[in-house]
């Protein structure tokens, strides 16, 4: 009798095993997440020079990687075309193609100023920059920025945006990369 | 090892004097079983001095002795390890005697352990993780205990991740059986460990060498068994508790399990256990490494409903764990990786804390068994494994999401589910002549499934294998042979970019099969000198990511392409072995081996960097080659006295990539270990005490093709490891104490074999204070008397 008391037990818990144990299976193998929510990325970035002597002289350098990192690669790299002996106000924009609608990455930098920099590192024949925003703590940011351009000639320019949460000191050095592109410069 | 072939030898000649008096018709039957944890003694002697006649108990402790003439006799018990027993019986019909032989030193349990499981003794290497060093890697992780075993590695990620490593193989490569059960979820990459707590290990194993045979695919380089004790099969409740200190993190874990079976059921029995663990960051020897905290939570429970005829066993055990990434190790490109590495110490270093924060991963496995026996006839024995495996995991990157909806959501930006269901039905069939022997059917259904960020490809796969194995034993040859037919279907589907801004659904299918094949052979020559020698065959198919990456991988800080016309990778490996003890002070082992493995598949770097938005990247594409790894694997033990004890180590490993005319890439390098042990005489309660000091020397890994790491591989190092260890006995049980120390010159060194070298040096000095409490409750005696 006592046995079968055990035996009913044993039973019982097995299906109780079975029962509560185990996390659900997984059947949506067939049905991959849509591409929109894998995490965000960068897919593009846009400068928007203007011409600070005629307003309606505006110029355009894009670097877009229309599927993100890997895979296929950039579709447009182009070079940043500038006249000589000219100040430029400089945007940039950043935006993730990916989602739908388009997101503007550049924005949520901006509110989370006082953890980004951009970083400009001119070689060759290119132009200076000064960052003209500043974030919450006085430091700047570089989404907008004056590019000064002299002589012409070919050079490039190293646009960077450094990651620097709770390290932003206005320096380039603390943080981690989200951006660095080389473009090539052509003053002419 | 040696004693107990020669005492298995000793039998088979003694069992085949027997049977010349056909009057006497009465018999000998029962069991030997373990006096402390009440498992079956294999390789037990029981011997009837005045009959001049014995037997040996197999696998599950049972001997049984035949046409002896009834009367009074003298009986002995003997056992490596344990104390012999010497008693008077009276044999009158069939005669029914369990015995419980105590093991009297600490020393011998390393053997007994090999002895015990002798039945899973191939032709192949098999070596076992003795119960010392066991006890003195509690509280690390599955792979450090590992290391223990020559020829063996660990493929770490900081301090948290570590893989097994076997002549110098690991992930896909390697089959991790726990508790009988394929580990899934490796094939996910080298930043995945394998999910298993270390304390549900009674016995950690290692069979080196191709054995696509008995274990399906992936056993290439070897397989790992953790095997957990066996159910209680006598009554009474007992149990243990586990606790380990460590300085190095200020970490703590605890375990504990409880097990009974009931005196008037007694063929149910059952176990609880379980694990807490946690430490916080852990130092190099002049930083805090920062967010390399961790915390784990374990537990499992096994029910057993056992008779002689037929039984059925459930396991089911649950792992979570959470850690930190180590924050200095994440970078943004190629450049900042450079960075990281010319700068002297870690770019972000901090304070000691517990919290874990970004980048973080989170981890769960659940494994649930059933397996059921029946015995057919005096035939053999039916047995049916069915296995439900779920694993998942979250990785969090460092940076939050800047959307701010996607913010506070605070999803992992990467999520893989895998679940495995696994089906075995294999039966064994008894001795016919000199042949044991199995055959089997085994099957596999798997789905993974991602969220996130696109790495691993949703795959649906369903594999069906079929297998037979014989087994030849005559004096002092054994020959072994196994043929296995696989078959494997996998379908992938994974959105693809066509271009356009638009991805197409792609659904492609694989299928791959394969036939392997397994010639073993044993010579003993005499109990001094045994050669064995193995060739085996293996398979894996190129897993889903080999196949279809496509993008960067973060962790790697590469771009990875698949390649989804590679071919299955197959494997011939040889390795003899050869086991000499001309004294008994002395033992000796070398085993040279030999893998050749066609379309051998790895990462081949391209000639040029990717350039993506956030920089340049290296590029990686998933190649073929022919690979050729060999090695040789040494150890020795000499017991200079009945203190002092040597112990050497040595593996070697030459890994060649043919079509490449060059080294393979992250392949370990040589290794020397040495160790010198003291044991104290047994004081009072104070036994098995012994202090030891070991030393650690890893050459150089110069053998590296060109151009094809960020850095070059680090330097050459030591490391000196002390441990010392006391049993005190109080009421009957023997409460074990321990003290390690690992790295105790606080050497600062970097492991080619650790993907952190990048970026830190590796831990610092640790030390690890351990206390282990048995304790049980129930009857207790010598043997029972049960005659019928």
């Amino acid at each position: 009798m006592k046995k079968k008391t055990i035996k009913l037990l044993f039973a019982t818990l097995a299906v109780a095993t079975i029962w509560t144990g185990c996390k659900k299976d997984k059947d949506l193998v067939p049905l991959p997440q849509p591409v929109q929510n894998e995490p965000e990325v960068f897919t593009t970035m846009k400068l928007i020079f203007v011409d600070s002597s005629n307003t309606s002289n505006i110029k355009y350098a894009t670097f877009r990687d229309p599927d993100g990192d890997g895979g296929a690669g950039y579709d447009i790299f182009d070079t940043i075309k500038l006249e000589p002996n000219k100040t430029w106000i400089t945007t940039v924009l950043l935006l993730n193609e990916i989602a739908t609608p388009i997101d503007t990455v550049s924005n949520e930098v901006l509110e989370e100023g006082v953890d980004h920099l951009f970083c400009f590192t001119p070689t060759g024949s290119s132009a200076t920059v000064i960052k003209t925003d500043l974030d919450a703590n006085n430091r700047p940011i570089g989404l907008q920025s004056k590019w000064r351009t002299t002589s012409t000639g070919l050079g490039t320019m190293q646009v960077e945006l450094r990651h620097q949460p709770g390290v932003k000191d206005g320096t380039c050095s603390p943080g981690v990369t989200d951006i660095s592109i080389d473009f090539i410069t052509k003053i002419q | 090892m040696n004693k107990i072939i020669y005492i298995f030898f000793l039998l088979l000649f003694a069992t085949n004097l027997q049977g010349q008096n056909d009057t006497c018709k009465s018999s000998l039957l029962g069991k030997i079983i373990d006096e402390h944890d009440k498992s079956p003694l294999e390789f037990a002697t029981i011997y009837i001095v005045e009959l001049n006649k014995g037997t040996s108990s197999d696998s599950k402790g049972f001997y049984k002795m035949e046409n002896i003439c009834n009367g009074n006799y003298t009986i002995k018990i003997s056992h490596v390890g344990c104390t012999p027993i010497e008693t008077k019986i009276i044999v009158k019909g069939k005669t029914n005697k369990n015995f419980y032989p105590e093991h009297h030193t600490e020393i011998l349990k390393d053997v007994e352990i090999t002895s015990k499981k002798s039945i899973e003794q191939t032709t192949q290497t098999k070596n076992d993780v003795s119960e010392e060093k066991l006890n003195q890697s509690k509280g690390q992780s599955l792979g450090d205990a590992l290391k223990n075993i020559v020829g063996v590695n660990s493929l770490n990620t900081g301090n948290s991740i570590s893989k097994p490593i076997i002549h110098g193989m690991h992930s896909n490569r390697i089959l991790i059986l726990n508790n009988g059960i394929r580990q899934e979820g490796q094939q996910w990459g080298v930043e995945h460990a394998p999910e298993i707590d270390p304390f549900i290990a009674n016995t950690l194993s290692v069979i080196k060498g191709a054995n696509s045979v008995k274990y399906g695919s992936d056993a290439i380089a070897g397989v790992v068994i953790v095997e957990s004790k066996p159910l209680r099969d006598s009554a009474g409740i007992g149990g243990e508790v586990n606790i380990v200190g460590m300085s190095n993190g200020k970490g703590g874990t605890a375990s504990a399990y409880l097990e009974g079976n009931f005196n008037k059921i007694k063929a149910f029995s059952w176990r609880v256990q379980g694990t807490l663990k946690q430490s916080g960051n852990i130092s190099a020897p002049k930083y805090i490494l920062i967010n390399t905290g961790l915390k784990e939570y374990n537990f499992s429970y096994a029910l057993g409903w056992k008779k002689e005829k037929y039984g059925t066993e459930i396991f089911y055990s649950q792992f979570n764990t959470t850690f930190g990434i180590f924050g200095a190790s994440h970078i943004g490109n190629i450049t900042d990786l450079k960075t990281a590495f010319a700068s002297p110490v870690p770019l972000e270093t901090g304070a000691f804390t517990y919290d874990i924060g970004r980048p973080r991963q989170h981890t769960e496995h659940e494994l649930f068994k059933l397996k059921s026996f029946i015995k057919t006839g005096d035939v053999g024995k039916l047995s049916l494994i069915y296995a439900r495996q779920y694993n998942l995991r979250y990785e969090y990157d460092k940076h939050t999401p800047l959307n701010d909806s996607l913010k506070a959501l605070n999803r992992p930006d990467l999520k893989f589910e895998i679940t495995s269901h696994t089906a075995d039905l294999i039966w064994e069939h008894n001795r016919i002549k000199q042949v044991t022997g199995s055959i089997g059917i085994s099957g596999i259904t798997q789905g993974n499934t991602y969220e996130g960020r696109a790495l691993i490809p949703n795959f649906r796969n369903y594999s069906g294998g079929i297998f037979w194995i014989e087994r030849w034993r005559k004096n002092r040859f054994e020959l072994e042979g196994g043929v296995r037919y696989d078959y494997k279907w996998m379908q992938i589907f994974k959105y693809q970019y066509v271009g356009n801004a638009t991805y197409e659904l792609i659904t492609p299918i694989h299928k791959f099969e394969n036939v392997s094949g397994n010639l073993g052979a044993i010579f003993k020559k005499d109990s001094t000198l045994n050669f064995s020698f193995n060739l085996g065959t293996a398979w894996r198919s190129p897993s889903a990511n080999e196949l279809y990456s496509f993008g960067l991988h973060h962790g790697a800080a590469a771009i990875e392409y698949g390649d989804n016309t590679l071919q299955l990778e197959k494997t011939y490996n040889a390795i003899f072995s050869v086991r000499y003890a001309p004294i008994k002070k002395l033992h000796f082992e070398i085993s040279p081996y030999y893998h050749y493995i066609s379309n051998f598949i790895y990462r081949q770097p391209a000639s040029a960097p990717v350039v993506t938005i956030h920089g340049a990247f290296p590029a990686f594409y998933y190649k073929q080659t022919d690979a050729i790894l060999k090695g040789c694997d040494f150890y020795l033990n000499y017991k200079i006295n009945k203190s002092f004890e040597f112990t050497s180590k040595a593996s070697l490993l030459r890994a060649w990539n043919q079509s490449e005319n060059n080294w393979l890439i992250m392949m370990p390098s040589d290794r020397y270990e040495s160790e010198v042990t003291y044991r104290f005489k047994k004081y009072k309660k104070i036994s098995s005490s012994y202090l030891s000091a070991s030393i650690l020397y890893v050459t150089k890994q110069w053998r590296v093709p060109d151009n094809s790491d960020f850095v070059p591989p680090p330097n050459e190092y030591y490391t000196v490891n002390l441990h010392a260890s006391c049993s005190i006995k109080i009421r009957n049980q023997n409460l074990e104490l321990g003290i390690s120390v690992f790295n105790l010159l606080n050497a600062t060194y970097r492991d080619y074999l650790d993907r952190f070298r990048y970026f830190t040096d590796a831990m610092g000095r640790n030390i690890t204070f351990r206390v282990k409490v048995p304790f049980n409750i129930g009857f207790k005696s010598k043997s029972i008397n049960n005659n019928n």
